[in-house]
């Protein structure tokens, strides 16, 4: 048995070692075999383990992964945050960071067009650095139960209480574009914390099937314990969300 | 820097490390679906927080950190939703090589796919990306001793592993 751990000798196959060890290793592996073999396998096992994946430096990016870092003008996540100088949205005690993506698409010029420009038809704007629901989709946050008929503009998918005991509800909007987001309860309006293109509901898919992954994220991140039933939604709107 | 200029720096350098986050990520996920989605998820954090990136730091290291950590979340959200995960599936193109090469590229994907999540985060960011030790605990956010037994650890599975399927 070498005076070595497997542990140095596989530092030293990675070429993590200082002078000295590497050298006192150096001179173990030109006599004794035992030393020189670890070595080795601890080498080609990195190298097959590199080849193993290789193969995926050459394959084309995606172009949905191109787009996102295409440059600022026509790049299709809208950053918010970084628009407000790295201000952050706070949310009660939580700061969370305030990122809105907008998944590529035609209706993405179009949707931030209608959304961001204060038509009267605005269902949000901003306020003192957050982004507060307005309109439609205000008063779908505060009284619309998920088992409302799907024929309105808003849909609500799931209710649940965030880590700070505020309540959440993810909704989906069919307008002129189809988006869905999150909006958590605080000082008494639903701010935003993320929005983002989405497929458009069809007939009786429920919303929770259509969210996006930003939005599935930032509920992940959010909740805590599980989304809200039925009961405890309609008790929780009864009481005025708070 | 100003803000809107370190943004632009930031998605600039992501650009360039695209294929390489995407290695990571097949690495990790050990899917070819999931590994994107994964990539899309942290790239859009990641330009969202532009602001947080310490010039001069590596951008690689905090990008992987960014991964690791929404793919801790992606797991547990999915337990949560008690979603069952196919991890069987081949990972990685192997590409045009000769078969001996692919076929030791398919049973090294296949015994990395069953190493503990800990171990094969370890071994993508030190063998596969080629970090310093000291950098790929840094962004998995642990110290370089846990970094080191989990390395080796993982190596030592890896080897049964291979081993059993016969010496190449």
């Amino acid at each position: 048995m070498n005076r070595f751990s497997e542990e140095t000798l596989m530092a030293y196959a990675d070429g993590e070692l200082d002078l000295v060890v590497r050298a006192e290793i150096e001179a173990a592996m030109a006599h004794d075999p035992e030393v020189a073999r670890a070595v080795e396998r601890h080498r080609l096992m990195a190298a097959q383990v590199r080849a193993a994946y290789d193969g995926v430096l050459d394959e084309p990016v995606p172009e949905r992964l191109a787009t996102l870092v295409a440059s600022a003008a026509t790049a299709p996540v809208i950053d918010l945050a970084a628009r407000r100088d790295g201000r952050r949205i706070s949310v009660g005690p939580l700061q969370m960071p305030a990122w809105v993506a907008l998944a590529a698409s035609v209706a993405v010029g179009l949707f931030v067009g209608i959304l961001l420009m204060r038509s009267p038809a605005a269902v949000y704007e901003a306020v003192e650095g957050a982004l507060v629901a307005r309109g439609a989709l205000d008063q779908a946050l505060d009284s619309q139960l998920a088992s409302a008929p799907g024929d309105s503009a808003v849909r609500i998918g799931i209710s649940f209480k965030d880590r700070n005991g505020d309540y959440c509800r993810t909704f989906h909007l069919q307008r002129d574009v189809s988006a869905a987001g999150l909006a958590c309860r605080s000082d008494g309006s639903w701010h935003l914390q993320v929005l983002a293109a989405a497929p458009a509901i069809v007939g009786e898919l429920q919303p929770a099937a259509a969210m996006p992954i930003p939005v599935l994220h930032a509920v992940d991140a959010a909740i805590d314990g599980e989304p809200l039933d039925p009961a405890a939604e309609a008790a929780a709107r009864d009481a005025g969300w708070r | 820097m100003s803000t809107t200029t370190q943004a632009e720096e930031v998605r600039a350098q992501i650009g360039e490390l695209l294929p390489r986050l995407r290695r990571f990520a097949r690495v990790i996920t050990r899917n070819v679906a999931d590994a994107d989605d994964l990539v899309q998820v942290a790239v859009e954090k990641a330009l969202a927080r532009a602001a947080q990136w310490r010039p001069g730091s590596r951008l690689d290291s905090w990008m992987f950190r960014i991964m690791k950590n929404a793919w801790v979340d992606e797991i547990r959200a999915r337990r949560r939703r008690e979603r069952v995960h196919a991890p069987e599936e081949a990972g990685a193109a192997v590409g045009d090589r000769s078969a001996a090469a692919r076929d030791i590229a398919l049973s090294v994907q296949a015994a990395m796919a069953r190493l503990p999540e800990e171990q094969r985060m370890a071994i993508a960011l030190v063998l596969v990306e080629g970090l310093a030790y000291k950098d790929a605990a840094e962004a998995l956010g642990i110290p370089m001793g846990t970094l080191t037994s989990r390395l080796a650890r993982g190596r030592e599975a890896l080897q049964a592993l291979l081993g059993s399927n016969g010496e190449t």
